[in-house]
């Protein structure tokens, strides 16, 4: 070995300081616990500034949100007050328009059972929310997208604040918004057009910009003014992308809608699901997150196929006739028609459901107490507080001694001297530091360690600039006095990224090998990917009860899909040539798998992982309403407490977190792209 | 070669420089050296692109004039900036007499509506608009009623030998037909500047000459000033009245074809033309030397300035007596016309 790597050294420094840190945490405790006179109080200051801030603004923020009352009412009215049959009839005449068959049927189901269910007028003011809000995002959001290619020095700004408000979690400006526009609808109705606005926002400018060059300079030889060049030839030419926006801002304006409805003050179909929950009425709340997976599916494929660019229409007479069945149906019956509120063909159901839950959950209460018990105390808590305080008599039958601790720094450096002596020193390092982690545990890991380590990775991942970004802003986390808040955040959403690796990766491997497994898994993807946030919480809850193990459970059921999809996408896109050139070579099937494919794969796979870190990180602060410390439930309370400077903080230093993973994991992707001349 | 008459386009020490503050990093390049060449040098010292360079000549009304080279070479750059896609960094391009680079943005747009046309290599057809609309749209953004419009985009459809085509989309057709759509478009307004940027490079070997061949119908009918890019030497030789040759964003011979095949300048303009029969685009008047005191006898094989060297030579060839053909021991096989070789030699005798 002549030189060191650029790998091995970050490894070095970062394992030197860490054993450093250890080894003085006798002399000086300041090393292990930031001292809490050294922080500022920054929180305060954002507060005060903030609240400043939103005074100055706060008379137009409510005559806007005064305004923003009529059309509301009125799109709540109109829902109200319009005959269900005529709004089903609709609904399906504008699917047959859409998709045919498939979907007209799929609606028809679909609003029938939200029909059967008796939350009709609960999903109907959900729907009027959502269709304020949309036209609202559209605008916005497809303006920010048409400027930032007007004006090309506007658009790296508009680039990192549209990553921003996409990191920032979702609650955490739910508070300066209840404190601008009080509570009510409007707060959820503008919190879903800003969380809606950024993803069509990306898709016009990214539908703009990748319009061949030479249509442009069509325009242009034509003789088109700008405005006719933007209007009639490039917003048209990129009209396939720019639908996609509308169908992920449609997404996202409905899942913000529902997650909004824990500031309340208004009947809709996710008060409905809260409500049911706290009441622990399981069944019902069930029945209501079943209702809102419903739209989603039905507002999800309808506005899909609009971004499909093979479409056909369908024939439009079909859909007057559709529509002419309903009119006629509503005026036939329009005495008869019962109140849609009173159907309740599944409440039956969904006691029986609640029956059936206690039975079961009181009749396994012993092995879901064990699963949840020995994940809880072998693994979760090891990985937050560490082997030397984890291993108590009480959970795993011994105590934990020093010379334990010893043994396993022992094993750990042998088998690390083994790695190294293998050639692979990097790796032997890192098991070092993995050793010296479990031992402490992530929680209480030392400061220094924790920001010369993250400099390390950064380094190795993006250069000294990564690096310098990294670390200056996770000093900005250890100075605000949310530190270990965040080291929890990172502790919890750490354990379910890795979770989320290794068996998301799985299932995609199995996926790529057996086409059987990805037709089974392909549909609960699909499926998982539409829900709303907001309801993986209904299923861990109903079984096992509030508490980490639930959150570290929902935020692995949303977070995993990616990890699939990538990880199945990169292994199955390998080009046939190299697969011809290694079958001729004579490489079996597992050989190909990890000689070829994989390495090829690799710069996808690491995209599904950045996609799982940020879908954890969403998840997180979702997973605070069943119970889960740091961060989350920091912006949680405050969102309770109207307490502007704590949201905005912890908020921040949420997305400061994401947005060092995303960009670590970003980079290494980027390096193998690179060496691979991708 | 500039007459009385004003040129249609005329190019004057144009520059295009890519990188940051390319304008006043060429205006120090150019006034701290002596020449173009070493103005360049510095440039790309500094980081920047030189990518046209000193760029000077005039196409004269209704001329087709090839600007040829490889990729790379500056070409469609060049192109650009006489059409103003691309702003210019010095120089003067005047296009009939009027100075282009200064227009008013508005006077831009109605150069472009009443003046220029321009096809481009990959199509850039509007996926959204249908055969007709497409063809119509120039006349489109001029405020033209719809009724108007599409009759007068008909007739070039037509002219284009697309006729029954006009509902289709972009998608819908071939590479060839797509073109056609391109070339219609750009001439439904009647231009009276047509740049053409690699039009046929995009179209397999028989399409590309069977739609060369209606693009010279089309222009001895319009009689067009035309700017033509093209890599493709043949094609340049086939069309052109007179071809730029460009290398490294410079301009290194200006001719006729002939005088590019005959006389190249140097060896890169040599390597062009090693693959062209010579035979077919040189003329008799290039070899042809002066004299007077020839008698004018029997064997008078006829002749004339314009006749290509593979003519000229089967002409010449008809005065000889047929010749014998032998095996290796020298046995009589059999006898060959001269005149019978010469023929075999060329390659399509209509020309």
């Amino acid at each position: 070995m002549t030189r060191l790597s650029k790998g091995s050294i970050a490894a070095l420094i970062a394992l030197a300081v860490g054993a450093l840190c250890l080894a003085l945490e006798g002399v000086a405790p300041w090393l292990i616990a930031f001292p809490k006179g050294w922080v500022l109080p920054a929180t305060e200051w954002v507060g005060s500034a903030m609240e400043a801030v939103l005074a100055l603004i706060k008379p137009s923020a409510r005559l806007f949100s005064s305004l923003m009352a009529y059309p509301m009412e009125a799109a709540n009215w109109i829902l109200g007050a319009t005959p269900w049959p005529l709004l089903i009839a609709a609904t399906v005449a504008l699917a047959w328009r859409l998709g045919g068959l498939t979907m007209a049927l799929m609606a028809a189901v679909g609003l029938g059972a939200v029909l059967a269910s008796g939350y009709w007028p609960q999903s109907m003011n959900t729907l009027a929310l959502v269709s304020v809000s949309v036209p609202l995002a559209l605008l916005i959001g497809g303006a920010i997208g048409v400027l930032a290619n007007e004006y090309p020095r506007v658009r790296a700004p508009v680039q990192a604040l549209l990553d921003v408000m996409q990191t920032v979690p979702t609650f955490a400006y739910l508070t300066p918004l209840l404190v601008l526009f009080g509570f009510g609808p409007v707060v959820g109705l503008i919190a879903s057009a800003i969380y809606a606005a950024p993803p069509m926002a990306r898709n016009v400018l990214l539908g703009l910009q990748r319009i061949e060059p030479e249509i442009k300079e069509a325009a242009i030889m034509a003789g088109g003014t700008r405005t006719q060049q933007l209007f009639q030839v490039e917003i048209p030419a990129a009209a396939t992308q720019i639908m996609v926006g509308v169908n992920q801002c449609l997404m996202a304006a409905l899942s913000m809608v529902i997650i909004a409805a824990v500031i309340g003050g208004f009947d809709d179909i996710g008060w409905e699901v809260l409500l049911t929950m706290r009441k622990a009425q399981f069944g019902a709340s069930l029945l209501a997150g079943m209702v809102i997976v419903i739209f989603a599916i039905l507002i999800d494929r309808m506005s899909g196929t609009l971004a499909d660019e093979k479409r056909r229409s369908y024939d439009g007479r079909v859909s007057l006739a559709i529509l002419g069945i309903g009119v006629i149906a509503s005026l036939v019956f329009y005495g008869q028609v019962q109140d849609p509120g009173a159907y309740g063909l599944f409440h039956s159901t969904a006691d029986r459901v609640d029956a059936g839950l206690s039975a079961f959950t009181s009749a396994n209460a012993e092995a879901l107490t064990a699963i949840k018990n020995g994940v809880m105390f072998y693994v979760l808590l090891p990985l937050r507080i560490g082997f030397d305080q984890a291993v108590l008599p009480f959970t795993w039958g011994f105590v934990w001694t020093s010379g334990m601790s010893l043994a396993l720094f022992g094993v750990a450096a042998l088998v690390g001297l083994y790695c190294a002596y293998r050639g692979r020193l990097t790796f032997g390092v890192v098991i070092l530091i993995a050793a010296g982690m479990l031992e402490t545990g992530i929680s209480q890991l030392p400061w220094p360690f924790v920001l010369v380590g993250v400099g390390a990775l950064s380094y190795v991942a993006g250069g000294l600039r990564l690096a310098a970004l990294s670390v200056v802003l996770l000093a900005t986390i250890l100075l605000s006095g949310l530190w270990e808040r965040a080291l929890l955040s990172l502790y919890l959403s750490g354990a379910s990224v890795f979770a989320c690796a290794v068996l998301g990766g799985a299932i995609g491997l199995a996926s790529a090998v057996s086409p059987m497994v990805w037709r089974v898994v392909r549909p609960i993807c699909d499926m998982l990917q539409t829900i709303p946030l907001f309801v993986f919480l209904i299923p861990v809850l109903m079984v096992f009860q509030i508490g980490e193990f639930s959150a570290f459970l929902a935020i692995m059921a949303y977070a995993i899909v990616p990890m699939i999809r990538y990880t199945r996408h990169g292994l199955t896109e390998t080009p046939e040539e190299m697969i011809e050139a290694a079958t001729a070579s004579g490489a079996t099937g597992w050989q190909m798998m990890r000689d070829v494919r994989a390495p090829y794969a690799a710069p996808t796979i690491l995209l599904g992982l950045n996609q799982t870190i940020l879908y954890a990180f969403a998840m997180l602060v979702i997973a605070a309403l069943i119970g889960t410390t740091g961060l989350g439930q920091s912006i949680y309370l405050a969102l309770g407490q109207a307490d502007v400077g704590l949201g905005i903080s912890a908020g921040a230093a949420m997305a400061i977190l994401a947005l060092i993973a995303d960009r670590i994991v970003q980079g290494f992707a980027e390096e193998r792209r690179k060496a691979l001349g991708l | 070669m500039s007459g009385q008459a004003t040129p249609a386009i005329t190019c004057q020490n144009v520059w295009q420089v890519f990188g940051a503050n390319a304008d006043s990093a060429l205006k120090r390049a150019l006034s701290s050296t002596g020449s173009a060449d070493e103005a360049a040098a510095l440039l790309r010292a500094e980081g920047l692109t030189p990518a046209v360079q000193d760029a000077t000549f005039e196409v004269q009304e209704g001329e087709l004039f090839v600007i040829m080279g490889l990729s790379g070479s500056g070409k469609s750059t060049l192109i650009r900036c006489i059409s103003q896609l691309l702003p210019g960094t010095g120089g003067e391009i005047l296009i009939e007499g009027e100075d282009i680079r200064a227009a008013s943005p508005k006077r831009l747009i109605e150069m472009r509506r009443k003046t220029l046309g321009m096809v481009f290599q990959h199509f850039g057809l509007f996926p959204h608009m249908s055969v007709a609309e497409n063809v119509a749209y120039p006349l489109r953004v001029q405020g033209m009623g719809k009724k108007q419009r599409l009759a007068k985009a008909q007739q070039v459809i037509d002219l284009v030998g697309l006729g029954g085509r006009e509902k289709n989309f972009p998608r819908e057709l071939s590479g060839g037909q797509r073109q056609r759509v391109g070339i219609a478009r750009s001439l439904v307004a009647d231009c009276s500047v047509w740049f053409l940027d690699e039009p046929f490079s995009a179209l397999d070997p028989l399409i590309r000459r069977q739609l060369q061949d209606e693009f010279l119908d089309i222009q001895a009918k319009l009689k067009t000033t035309i700017v033509f890019i093209t890599h493709d030497i043949n094609e340049a030789l086939k069309l052109a009245d007179r071809i730029a040759i460009m290398r490294d964003g410079k301009i290194v011979q200006i001719g006729t074809p002939s005088d590019i095949v005959l006389n190249p300048v140097d060896d890169y303009v040599r390597e062009f033309s090693k693959d062209v029969a010579k035979g077919q685009h040189a003329r008799v008047a290039s070899v042809m030397q002066a004299g007077s005191d020839l008698p004018h006898g029997p064997d008078d094989p006829g002749l004339r300035r314009d006749m290509t060297l593979d003519a000229a030579l089967a002409r010449c060839m008809e005065l000889y007596e047929p010749v014998p053909v032998r095996d290796k021991d020298g046995a009589l096989l059999g006898v060959v016309n001269p005149a019978d070789l010469a023929a075999a030699l060329q390659v399509d005798p209509a020309a």
